[in-house]
């Protein structure tokens, strides 16, 4: 038996030390050059994560002698594009930026994905260090064991506020979710001419935020296969959320996106913002905030600190011809250099090592307050979760549910157990129907 | 003569064939999409009627409908008033610098996305020029394009500051066809400048006021950017058009049949109101 166990023991160590030598051997063979003279199609999302990347398209075709043909539109047209692409498995598109937190299940069970775990013990140059990418996005970028993505960079909403209207009204910052809610109105009775708290309420786009309360709230989308948002801690969220920007919101809450609370806070009318990391190279355009603003996760609630962390991936198309020189592609993107370079940019990394760089360290000490920025992505990496709306296929329809509820109440159409058992109708009728 | 005919039949042939596939194609295709039901993941099934049996009971489909007429008669009338308004000012002030023309109706050439971004700007509840202005009266401001009630009518002054100087243009086409003499005989007559318009110049202007009718209708029936835009059918559905929740439901939420099935009746209301509007172009001919 022990001999046996020996045996075991010795072929798994041969193994291990096989595949250890054919992967140094297959880094050491890797030639950037090897898909020279191809082409690939990305189709990019108009944001800054692909801006930045574009910026260095020229040093990619320079290295692998790869044409890259880009497709650029903003998010939603690019996500038109790609089911009229991909519904007709057509091989136009060869690489393409995904959310897995959003579409990561649809497009999967779909099919639309290459797998890409080949690719990373495969053909990988000897610098690439894939397991230096951040293990909580991988996992999220994993259906039924497909690798679908690489993670491009990190975010997640997070609490900016302000320093000095805090102390102008003798509030402390909040610990707790209740005292956001303590803080605001502390604010609106010291200073009416700024917006207490504003946070998304746009239909489509608020999920995003209020998950962040749910989960702090100690609420959970699902539970037994069924829609768990009427529950105690379910309703507390809704109307908290809600509540907050009803009573200490901008006017016109509802249609606020990233967009409007980015130009609010910058313009000095807010005083707490709850809105995306990603935002914050733009929050601080012209320099007004840099003194006086801080940033920190949501405060945490009954159910602790449980932030929303998510990010966007490149991806190689299931009909791509050109999957290899795809992965050319996505590997230099999202290659320790590259982040690297896209971190001095504002783009967060997924990668623990870039925040060692020394360049990007030296970046964040030129502003104490880009410290506390990467500090909070650090906690967000750590303890975050990237369930935003219902973990299921059709995740983007659950959120227009989330959305509704709670827009009726903010709206004032409904109070939480009407709104709440509206939506918790529609979702499991969608649960039911998947 | 006969061969002649065959060889220029033959020879036309594939543009009529490129042609009619170009328009039949979609359609064809578009009734057929309509009547599979697409999964989550993408895989279809035949369904027949099913799509249009689940609108009769969709509460969004419904409201859809409400919101697009709506939408259609509030702008339609705007923009009729204030583009017949505008082409009698270009009409009689003959000596308008030409630039000063160009400036009026300069707003249709812009392109809807652009005007949904700087209306979306200017009506900003808390940032917007428009709310500065009405405060610095002494007005109460608006919620404008966030509010339920108000979306409807603000997402129709956006598209009246557009689309009224299109109608201007086909107004003052018609206004320049209408014959003299008959002016000359009522001012003989003595009738005032108010009478021969009631009396003269709308009668003679209807069939060029219901081509303009016409005209944007099929628009504003498929009304879509300036929502998709600023509002993407919100606050809580209130401008949540036929065309816009179609667009959601297929692009957005995968369901391509249910989609096909919207557009499908979209295209049918349309038509229908395209051939009333054609029977009233008739009726007033002259």
């Amino acid at each position: 038996m022990a001999s046996r166990t020996r045996n075991a023991i010795g072929c798994i160590v041969a193994a291990l030390a096989a595949s250890t030598t054919i992967g140094a051997a297959s880094a050491q063979n890797f030639d950037w050059k090897a898909h020279e003279g191809e082409t690939i199609t990305f189709l990019a999302n108009n944001n800054p994560v692909a801006t930045a990347i574009l910026k260095h398209q020229d040093e990619f075709k320079a290295l692998t002698g790869i044409d890259l043909k880009v497709d650029s539109y903003q998010e939603q047209q690019m996500r038109q594009r790609l089911l009229t692409v991909l519904n007709a498995r057509s091989d136009e598109v060869d690489v393409f930026m995904t959310l897995p937190s959003r579409e990561g299940m649809q497009y999967a069970a779909a099919g639309w994905y290459a797998d890409l775990a080949p690719f990373t013990t495969g053909s990988v140059a000897a610098d690439y260090d894939f397991d230096g990418l951040g293990k909580a996005l991988i996992d999220a970028a994993k259906f039924d064991g497909v690798l679908t993505g690489i993670p491009l960079n990190i975010e997640g909403p997070v609490l900016y506020y302000r320093t000095d209207i805090f102390e102008k009204c003798n509030v402390e910052p909040p610990q707790t979710i209740a005292e956001i809610e303590a803080a605001a109105k502390t604010i609106k009775d010291c200073d009416s001419s700024i917006t207490p708290f504003a946070s998304r309420g746009l239909k489509p786009a608020l999920p995003y935020t209020f998950s962040n309360f749910l989960h702090n709230m100690g609420g959970a989308y699902m539970k037994d296969g069924k829609s768990n948002l009427c529950s105690a801690e379910g309703k507390a969220a809704l109307e908290t959320y809600a509540n907050l920007l009803k009573d200490y919101g901008p006017p016109g809450a509802v249609n606020y996106s990233f967009y409007q609370l980015t130009s609010l806070y910058r313009a000095g009318r807010s005083a707490m913002s709850f809105q995306s990391s990603n935002e914050f190279p733009s929050v601080m355009e012209g320099g007004d905030r840099l003194k006086d603003t801080a940033i920190v996760p949501l405060p945490k609630g009954d159910g602790g600190s449980v932030p929303t962390t998510i990010g966007w991936a490149l991806t190689i198309s299931a009909f791509s011809e050109n999957k290899d020189a795809a992965w050319y592609f996505v590997q230099w993107a999202t290659s320790p250099k590259m982040q690297a370079k896209l971190a001095l940019e504002g783009i967060a990394p997924p990668r623990q090592a870039v925040s060692q760089d020394p360049d990007y360290k030296a970046w964040l000490e030129e502003q104490p307050l880009r410290q506390q920025w990467q500090k909070t992505l650090d906690e967000l990496a750590t303890t975050g979760t990237s369930e935003v709306g219902f973990p299921i296929v059709q995740n983007p329809e659950s959120r227009e549910y989330i959305g509704q509820a709670v827009d009726q109440i903010l709206l004032g159409e409904a109070d939480v157990d009407t709104a709440c058992a509206a939506a918790d109708e529609a979702l499991n009728a969608l649960i039911a129907r998947e | 003569m006969q061969t002649a005919k065959g060889q220029l039949a033959a020879l036309g042939a594939p543009a009529v064939v490129f042609t009619v596939a170009m328009i039949a194609f979609p359609v064809v295709y578009t009734l057929y999409l309509s009547l599979v039901a697409f999964s989550a993941t993408g895989a279809t099934s035949f369904v027949g009627a099913g799509n249009y049996v689940r609108m009769v009971s969709d509460e969004n489909f419904w409201n859809g409908v409400v919101v697009t007429f709506y939408l259609y008669i509030l702008s339609l009338v705007l923009q009729l008033i204030f583009g017949t308004a505008l082409a009698l000012m270009l009409f009689r002030a003959k000596r308008l610098p030409g630039f000063v023309r160009s400036l009026f109706i300069s707003p249709f050439m812009m392109p809807p996305v652009v005007a949904g971004m700087m209306w979306l700007v200017i009506l900003d509840p808390s940032l917007g020029a428009a709310n500065y202005i009405l405060t610095s009266f002494g007005l109460p401001p608006s919620e404008w394009l966030a509010s339920p009630q108000w979306v409807v009518p603000t997402l129709a002054l956006i598209d009246t500051w557009q689309w009224s100087p299109y109608v201007a243009l086909i107004v003052l086409g018609g206004l320049q066809s209408l014959p003299p003499s008959v002016y000359e005989a009522a001012e003989i007559d003595g009738a005032s400048g108010w009478k021969r318009f009631w009396r003269i110049t709308l009668p003679l202007l209807l069939p060029t006021l219901v081509t303009a009718m016409v005209l944007r209708s099929v628009d504003l029936l498929r009304f879509f950017d300036l929502i998709y835009i600023t509002t993407q059918g919100g606050p809580a559905n209130a401008s949540l058009t036929l065309n816009i929740y179609g667009f959601r439901t297929g692009f957005e939420f995968f369901q391509l049949g249910y989609a096909s099935a919207l557009m499908v009746t979209l295209s049918i209301i349309v038509l229908g109101v395209t051939l009333v509007l054609n029977r009233l172009r008739h009726a007033v001919a002259w």
